[in-house]
């Protein structure tokens, strides 16, 4: 929204600069995004008078005027009665215009903010000389009109200055609406220079024409039957009225200065008529429509019998920027017997538009229910002035007094009489309710430290009614501030008011005792930290995906919470795991030259199979995500990303427990491993499964156009932190006697794993009371791929005695023995 | 039509015996097939061409699964106990100087400590919620205005990608109850993702990581909340700081305000540059209510801030895109 700093003053005295009053405005009301400085746009722009205009011969639209000045323009040439000569093209221009001249060295304003601002200068133009232009709208930058130049109050002085005369050595702010989302009053000029005032301590007085509620109409010239209204339903609207004037001009321009003032705050000044509604919707923030009366009776079949009502089903309505749209029953409509002639707040219909043969009107002033409206305007695509304003919820006293002011300006402006009563649809007629409140609340809420007094002040400036009764003051909000409700509300008031920045900020008294940090984030933290050392970079990816990541990962989309408004086709799913969030990375970054990388991710999914919690919202779940690729490297890379995982276990003081996946699992999380080539991963002593690691499935692979060499693995982190909590005691007391090492080769069937041999090693000790500490040494298959030979190393210390190597030979025999036995290996 | 029924099963049967099924696809008495459609009366023409379509998809469909079929055949189970593979040598990490953490979680983690020093339990945020946690229960109600200025995302099902870690809010204060009972305080502090469905550009996210932090007591005040919010601030960038709000408007606070700092050194500020960081407010009555907190008895604050924009400033990061694009490059400055 953009404030014009000329039209504030109308209203109240500002005496900081600019730059002083938005930082004050910014402190205490609202942000202020930008200033724009338009006090030098209209430098050397001339109010002057065409004295002649005569065609020139041979050209089809050119005039040579000449133009009084006044003669304050100093260095043009003159003729003897002191004259300037002006070559214009404008179809309107004729003798006895008052006009915006651009002098030579003048500036066009349209141009100004441009790279190179178009100066004018003194040349010929079809052999006739020309100083300088008379000016459009739309070369002065006041609004989109290149039809003719642009013609200005008649009883202007020659040789005034534009910018002055008109006001427009203005200052601009633009607001950050979004802030005064519940401040319907502040949408109209006369509501924020009351906020201005108030917060530089000034009492400010509301013009009367909008301080009563009641206003008087003007004098009723005519007799046409007053339009029946009836609100159909009563939460559709609080208030609608409605009043017919008779011998409106629609020919009409609305005085230049109104013009002017329109156009800095971006609306186009149409007709007398439609600038009498915009102007007061600018001024009250309250919105205004007209209606063609004589086409509403056509409409009407001679009848004005206005209903609020809900569109119907597969209803249609053709609006007066020429789109039809469908209406459905959340949209409310303004109708004359059956027919639809209006989208309530938010656009007129195109039935009864105001046009240049307009002579009588009907004047609408009304509030709707702002969330309907709101629903409107988002079904449609409607964003205009008025449906902003309508839908921050404006109070029904405000129609009456905009309504009695547009009466009176219609007359003024467009010469129109009211001739029919004031017909007023106001099902519950609310009076304000008092809020009571101590001063003492106030300060305890906000920590200030504010007398009564200047609580009292400072309400009664922005023109709340502010009774002491006993220890309480008694708060009446004047009725354009629909916001306030609740003694916060007043709170919120005084604090703004006197400066939120005045209050000394301090640490609220409690009872402290120490917070420890979450458990889980504490081991989340703790597993990056593991992470960074192995080299592996943490990535964080979005948590939502295209369906073609999900297929590619041979996910079923199914499975996925599908959002269903999304601006991008990349964000159509939610996650049902971290993994091909993943994969969908390693190509991009091969491609930039990375060959050995690891990436990983910690963050939520949301598979629906997983169902909801006791709050009846998708189950998250946390995971770990992991893959590693490299170039070509001797053996599968499962073993990569397992040593990864082992790793990660053995800080944490767990060891893990691989299992062969029998067939091919159906979980998400599971979807991209080849079952073949991954295993199912526990806790080997709380049994706590952790999850899955292994090598991706070749269509995986295929679609994420993965390297030969990569592997990964998903892991539940809460499982791998329920383990740590349940793992055995790390210590054991250190032995005052040497250990001995010994390796042992046992060639087994191809077919043996790894873990039957360390398992049967175990087992083989268990009655022995020696720490041994067994770790791989080589794993070898001869060419024959029958057999391997796989080596491991014992470490073997008891507690009482130096081992003797006739001990360990013992030793190793049962071992040997006992594997043998079970799982026919040989020790070779 | 018998013809082509005949031709499918003939097909399929070589398909599934081929070792190269795709090459059948290029077969000639196919390609005959497809030829004959020309010489039909245009009548027939229609379900012939209907039932010549049929036949492809279901010779293509049989294609695809016969080549997973021999894919498959050549996928050799492992031993996935064993350390390495067969006549490998032990496997090594990359290098550990290559290991970085995100940026984000590393400040997330330096936002939480100061928090919880500071006395605030942390908890972190929801990815997916219900209308009445991300607006309902902030006294936001259905069609209200403020709800556009959240752009929010929506599922099938109406479920909610939160546009702001408020949305724990709810769940921070009725949690809380019990300790408001036994004479102490609410103070929490929930982190995590939130999302707005907005066009991705250097300054636009539509995902991105919110700190919200939540304090409730019997004489909770506005001046409570800024000695809060600059305690945590001095002790982020370690010195003192000169603070300003400006009112604004959020449905679930009353007074609501925007908090900025004056920039500090260690961003190389010079006085007079401020540094809008959060929204807050005192908790709105009715969002006490809505949790069952009497709101005549206790009052409270509340506050919601971007990692984002922290990180950025301290690093001087350009491009919000950066943080979620898993680039490498972007990753591994960050050691």
């Amino acid at each position: 929204m953009i404030i014009s700093l000329n039209w504030l003053k109308k209203y109240t005295t500002i005496e900081e600069s600019p730059d002083q009053l938005s930082e004050r405005i910014g402190a205490r009301l609202v942000e202020i995004e930008q200033i724009t400085d338009h006090s030098h746009v209209y430098d050397g722009v001339v109010v002057a008078k065409v004295v002649e205009c005569r065609p020139i011969e041979g050209t089809d639209h050119l005039n040579v005027t000449k133009i009084d000045d006044g003669g304050v323009t100093e260095g043009v040439d003159r003729d003897e009665h002191g004259f300037v000569q002006v070559v214009c093209g404008a179809p309107n221009v004729r003798a006895g215009l008052a006009v915006a001249w651009l002098p030579p060295g003048a500036t066009v304003p349209s141009t100004s903010n441009d790279t190179e601002p178009f100066v004018l200068t003194t040349k010929e133009l079809r052999g006739v000389m020309s100083n300088g232009m008379l000016a459009s709208a739309k070369e002065l930058a006041l609004f989109d009109d290149h039809s003719g130049i642009l013609e200005l109050d008649i009883d202007l002085h020659p040789g005034d200055s534009f910018a002055r005369v008109y006001e427009l050595d203005d200052q601009l702010f633009d607001i950050e609406n979004k802030s005064l989302t519940h401040r319907p009053d502040t949408f109209g000029i006369i509501g924020f220079a009351r906020e201005v005032a108030a917060i530089e301590g000034k009492a400010f007085h509301t013009p009367d024409w909008l301080r009563t509620t009641t206003p008087s109409y003007g004098e009723k010239q005519g007799d046409i039957v007053t339009p029946s209204v009836t609100i159909d339903e009563p939460e559709l609207s609080a208030r609608y009225q409605a009043v017919v004037l008779q011998d409106a001009d629609g020919t009409r321009q609305s005085p230049v200065l109104i013009q002017t003032y329109l156009a800095r705050v971006g609306l186009r000044p149409i007709n007398a008529i439609v600038d009498v509604t915009n102007y007061l919707m600018m001024v009250s923030g309250q919105p205004l429509h007209a209606f063609d009366y004589d086409k509403v009776l056509a409409v009407g079949g001679g009848r004005t019998d206005i209903h609020v009502r809900r569109g119907r089903d597969g209803e249609s309505l053709t609006l007066l920027d020429g789109r039809t749209i469908t209406l459905v029953p959340e949209d409310i409509v303004i109708a004359v017997g059956e027919t639809a002639i209006g989208l309530a707040g938010a656009m007129g219909g195109a039935s009864t538009v105001i046009d240049g043969t307009t002579r009588n009107i009907i004047i609408e002033s009304a509030t709707f229910n702002l969330y309907s409206l709101r629903s409107t305007q988002m079904r449609h695509g409607i964003f205009s002035e008025a449906i902003t304003r309508f839908t921050k919820g404006q109070p029904a006293a405000l129609t009456a007094p905009v309504l009695g002011e547009a009466i009176h300006l219609m007359n003024e402006w467009a010469g129109a009489k009211r001739v029919s009563e004031v017909a007023d649809a106001y099902p519950s007629v609310e009076s304000p309710r008092p809020i009571m409140v101590s001063s003492e609340t106030i300060n305890h809420i906000l920590g200030s430290d504010l007398s009564e007094e200047a609580i009292i002040v400072s309400l009664q400036n922005s023109e709340f009614n502010v009774e002491k009764k006993d220890d309480l003051l008694s708060v009446i909000a004047p009725y354009w501030r629909a916001d306030i409700h609740i003694k916060e509300d007043i709170v919120e008031e005084v604090g703004r008011l006197n400066g939120f920045d005045t209050i000394v900020s301090r640490l609220p008294l409690r009872d402290y005792r120490a917070v420890n940090p979450d458990e889980f984030d504490r081991f989340r933290s703790q597993l990056r930290q593991t992470l960074l050392r192995t080299g592996a970079n943490e990535v964080l990816t979005y948590s939502f995906v295209h369906g073609d990541v999900l297929r590619k990962a041979t996910q079923e989309p199914t499975n996925s919470y599908r959002i269903i408004n999304s601006i991008s086709p990349d964000l159509q799913y939610y996650r049902q795991s971290l993994t091909p969030s993943l994969l969908n990375l390693i190509f991009p970054n091969s491609k930039q030259g990375f060959e050995s990388f690891a990436l990983y991710e910690m963050n939520k999914v949301h598979p629906k199979e997983h169902g909801l919690t006791d709050e009846h919202v998708p189950q998250e779940i946390d995971m770990l995500a992991f893959t590693i690729v490299s170039p070509q490297q001797p053996g599968a890379p499962y073993y990569q990303a397992k040593k990864y995982l082992d790793f990660i276990a053995r800080t944490e003081g767990l060891t893990l427990v691989y299992k062969p996946i029998e067939e091919e699992p159906r979980f998400a999380v599971t979807a991209p491993f080849e079952y073949r080539r991954s295993a199912y991963v526990s806790d080997a002593h709380s049994g706590v499964f952790i999850g899955i690691v292994g090598e991706y499935k070749k269509t995986v692979a295929r679609g994420f156009k993965l390297p030969e060499y990569s592997s990964g693995f998903e892991i539940d982190p809460r499982g791998l932190l329920e383990a740590t909590q349940k793992r055995a005691a790390l210590y054991t007391p250190l032995s005052k006697y040497p250990s001995t090492e010994r390796d042992i080769c046992f060639q087994v069937d191809h077919s043996v794993l790894y873990d039957q041999i360390i398992e049967g090693v175990r087992q083989s000790l268990e009655n022995v009371e020696l720490e041994v500490i067994i770790s791989p040494v080589d794993i070898y298959q001869p060419d024959n791929g029958a057999t391997k030979n796989i080596t491991i190393r014992m470490r073997l210390t008891a507690n009482d005695r130096t081992l003797t190597s006739e001990a360990v030979n013992q030793i190793v025999t049962r071992v040997a023995d006992h594997l043998h036995e079970t799982i026919g290996s040989r020790v070779i | 039509m018998q013809n082509i029924e005949d031709v499918r099963k003939d097909y399929v049967e070589q398909i599934e015996a081929s070792e190269t099924p795709r090459e059948l696809l290029k077969a000639p008495t196919l390609k005959q097939l497809y030829g004959v459609i020309g010489t039909l009366p245009p009548e027939e023409r229609g379900a012939y061409g209907k039932a010549i379509n049929q036949l492809k998809l279901s010779l293509e469909a049989a294609v695809v699964t016969r080549e997973a079929a021999l894919e498959n055949a050549t996928i050799v189970p492992i031993d996935v106990t064993a350390p390495w593979d067969l006549n490998a040598s032990p496997i090594d990490l990359l290098p550990t100087e290559q290991g970085t953490q995100h940026p984000l979680t590393r400040e997330l983690e330096v936002v939480i400590d100061i928090f919880t020093r500071m006395g605030f339990e942390a908890i972190e945020s929801r990815q997916i919620d219900d209308d009445y946690h991300m607006f309902g229960a902030l006294n936001f109600p259905e069609n209200h205005p403020a709800r556009d200025g959240y752009d929010t995302f929506r599922t099938e099902e109406g479920y909610i990608p939160p546009a702001h870690t408020s949305t724990m809010q709810h769940r921070i204060l009725k949690e809380g109850i019990e300790k408001l009972e036994a004479g102490g305080q609410i103070a929490a502090v929930s982190y995590g993702r939130v999302f707005r469905n907005e066009d991705v550009d250097a300054t636009h996210e539509h995902t991105f990581y919110q700190y919200e932090g939540v304090f409730v007591s019997k004489t909770a005040s506005l001046a409570d909340m800024l000695g809060t919010l600059r305690a945590f601030f001095e002790a982020y960038y370690g010195q003192n700081l000169h603070t300003k709000t400006q009112p604004a408007y959020f449905p679930f606070v009353e007074p609501g305000l925007e908090f900025a700092i004056e920039k500090p050194a260690a961003l190389n500020g010079k006085p007079g540059e401020w540094l809008e960081m959060l929204g807050c407010g005192m908790i709105h009555p009715n969002v006490l209510q809505a949790a069952g907190i009497d709101s005549n008895t206790y009052r409270g604050f509340a506050w919601g801030g971007g990692i984002e924009r922290l990180v950025m400033l301290k690093y001087g990061i350009e491009d919000l895109r950066h943080f979620e694009s898993g680039k490498l490059a972007f990753l591994r400055k960050f050691v």
